[in-house]
């Protein structure tokens, strides 16, 4: 077992948004620890997201990684016109900051989606927050949040398209 | 608006020809035209949302004197406030000097207002206080004959807290406005002895379709399992492996009922609102249940019942509450003929146990948010529609006519049970997906945009030249 790096926080980012890219959901989903926390803060005001989700609404909040394995069973499903053709993405993280000894880590992002139905673009973009944990002997992402910083949604949003 | 010189303007006959009601024949045809024409578009901005009530928010949004939020009465910018003198007030938010928007905001709490521009300042009841260096200004004296205030709304009407606007006048009283359809904001509003409020967190959309095409889905029983099966198999899924209470499936249609107990139906009232309901397959996995005495001695059985059932309300034309697996208010906002926002709110009973909330707020991001596994699929379909709308082949709409051979009457027990008159009723299961709720939408809609139409085409309107 290695100490939590830089390096280690890096792969899983950029790993994680290409199995999200390249449709690899179960490869995305062993990411996740069981218990992790799955959230996407909607915002209160102009400036400032919410920040309970349990007296707040939030765009996405699971408190288990169940909840994420039930959205990839909804995309694959073919029973969500929302999903069917599933949008194009790249991924694109940069600006990594990690705090080793915390096992923490937080990156900006910008998700270029396609529309192939509508042949249309769209991008969402904002900040991830990342806190990990070992698992099995191994590091995996405990809690994500991703502060949505467009938060003008256009139709629609998911779990891949952030 | 552009004027093109070859598009005549709209007449009323060309109008009524849009809508075939003969449902006394058993016939009601939207024509596809009604979502698609930029005139048609321009004629309900201005004489449905831009004239007429129109939901604003909610007064449980302006507790302190000085609160304020924003809101758009058709296109038009407003700014709903608690003033110094603790009464409410509505007003333009658009500077009478040069037009700016003079609140920059959604919501806050200020004072005064400030005009970005040139620093005219406002108090927060509208009234003007201070044009920058008016002394050196050297106005003259008809300058003053004008009022400086941020011209206040027509009208402003708050029934039990729930606050609607209007730019004209000429317009009923709230109270006639909404009519029966009150007893249906009652059962919202009185879940709660203190009232209810939004939740913090305000999640916007949009889809690329016409706003009438979110009018009628909030209405529209027929959609539910052909668009919504994701969803509905995953609550399945959930309640087998228990995943948490707050996901067991309300719509539970397999559920225990008692014999002869309706399982949905429908009413319509005047002036286009209208609800369809359906039995709550689980009413103990509702946030609402914890009070289920408490609601029985405060409003009576036959009220607490209703409030744990599935409802769909829409108060026409801009406003729909949604209140089965938890509970949502939507604002409608068209913003062309093809593209329309959705400003959508988790509403709650002020005073719920934090638990409820909880359990409230994870139902709803789940069925509600577009980011969910609900809503995103109804969006899409509506933007599927709108592609289709293009076609003038077959340009009847088939989808207004479930239901017509059906005889309800006005009105039936349930509605009795909680002294509600509607205009019509429907009563039945899920199969039915009554398609006649939608004709009152029609009916209110072509009635009110006649009103202010020419008959032929004689009389319309100057071209530029």
């Amino acid at each position: 077992m290695s100490d939590f790096s830089h390096l280690i926080a890096e792969r899983i980012i950029h790993s994680e948004g290409m199995f999200l890219d390249q449709r690899r959901w179960e490869e995305w989903l062993s990411l996740y620890a069981e218990d992790a926390v799955y959230w996407v803060p909607a915002w209160k005001d102009e400036n400032e997201p919410t920040s309970d989700p349990d007296s707040e609404l939030s765009l996405i909040y699971y408190a288990s990684r169940a909840g994420l394995v039930d959205r990839v069973w909804r995309l694959k499903s073919g029973l969500s016109v929302a999903s069917t053709p599933l949008r194009r993405t790249t991924h694109m993280t940069s600006g990594i900051l990690v705090e080793e000894t915390e096992a923490k880590a937080s990156a900006a992002f910008t998700v270029h989606c396609f529309d192939p139905k509508r042949r249309t673009a769209h991008n969402f973009f904002g900040r991830y927050e990342y806190q990990f944990g070992i698992r099995d002997g191994g590091w995996k992402i405990t809690q994500k949040v991703t502060i949505l910083v467009n938060d003008q949604i256009p139709s629609v949003a998911d779990f891949y398209l952030l | 608006m552009n004027d093109f010189a070859q598009i005549p303007a709209l007449t009323g006959s060309e109008l009524s020809g849009l809508i075939d009601d003969r449902a006394g024949e058993g016939i009601f045809r939207v024509n596809r035209g009604v979502f698609t024409d930029q005139r048609i578009f321009e004629l309900e901005m201005k004489h449905l949302f831009e004239s007429g009530w129109v939901f604003l928010g909610l007064e449980s949004q302006l507790r302190n004197r000085h609160d304020y939020f924003a809101a758009r009465i058709g296109r038009v910018p407003v700014l709903v406030t608690r003033g110094a003198d603790d009464q409410l007030h509505a007003f333009i938010n658009s500077c009478p000097h040069k037009g700016a928007r003079v609140c920059q905001l959604q919501k806050g709490n200020a004072r005064i207002h400030v005009c970005p521009y040139h620093s005219w300042s406002f108090d927060s009841s509208g009234r003007n206080m201070a044009i920058k260096d008016k002394s050196g200004g050297h106005y003259a004296a008809a300058f003053d004959q004008d009022s400086h205030d941020l011209p206040r709304i027509a009208r402003l009407g708050n029934y039990r807290g729930f606050l609607f606007g209007s730019l004209t006048s000429d317009v009923p009283s709230i109270e006639d406005h909404l009519g029966e359809a009150g007893r249906l904001l009652d059962l919202i509003v009185d879940q709660s002895p203190q009232g209810i409020e939004l939740v913090p967190g305000t999640v916007t959309f949009t889809y690329d379709a016409n706003w009438k095409l979110q009018l009628e889905n909030c209405s529209d029983q027929y959609h539910f399992t052909s668009v919504h099966p994701s969803y509905l198999s995953l609550l399945d899924h959930r309640a087998e492996v228990q995943w948490s209470k707050a996901t067991r499936n309300v719509f539970d249609p397999n559920s225990e009922r008692d014999e002869g107990e309706a399982l949905g139906g429908s009413y319509t009232f005047a002036n286009g609102h209208v609800l369809n309901w359906r039995r709550a397959g689980a009413p103990d996995a509702l946030p609402l249940y914890e009070n289920y005495d408490e609601l029985a001695e405060r409003v009576g059985t036959a009220r607490r019942d209703w409030m744990l059932r599935s409802r769909n309300l829409t108060i026409f034309p801009n406003v729909q509450f949604a209140d089965n697996a938890s509970s949502q208010l939507r604002i409608i906002q068209p913003i062309s003929v093809n593209r329309t926002e959705m400003r959508t709110f988790c509403i709650a009973p002020v005073g719920e146990s934090a638990e409820a909330r909880r359990i409230r707020i994870r139902q709803y991001e789940d069925f509600f948010n577009p980011s969910g596994l609900a809503t995103p699929d109804d969006a899409v379909v509506y933007e599927a529609c709108q592609e289709g709308f293009t076609s003038g082949q077959m340009p009847w709409l088939q989808g207004y006519s479930r239901g017509l051979a059906s005889e309800f009457g006005q009105s039936n027990i349930y509605a009795e049970d909680i002294g509600m008159a509607p205009a019509h009723s429907a009563l039945g299961d899920p199969s039915l997906g009554d398609e006649t709720i939608f004709h009152a939408y029609y009916r209110t809609w072509l009635e009110r945009l006649l009103a202010v139409l020419p008959e032929c085409s004689d009389s319309a309107r100057a071209v530029p030249a």
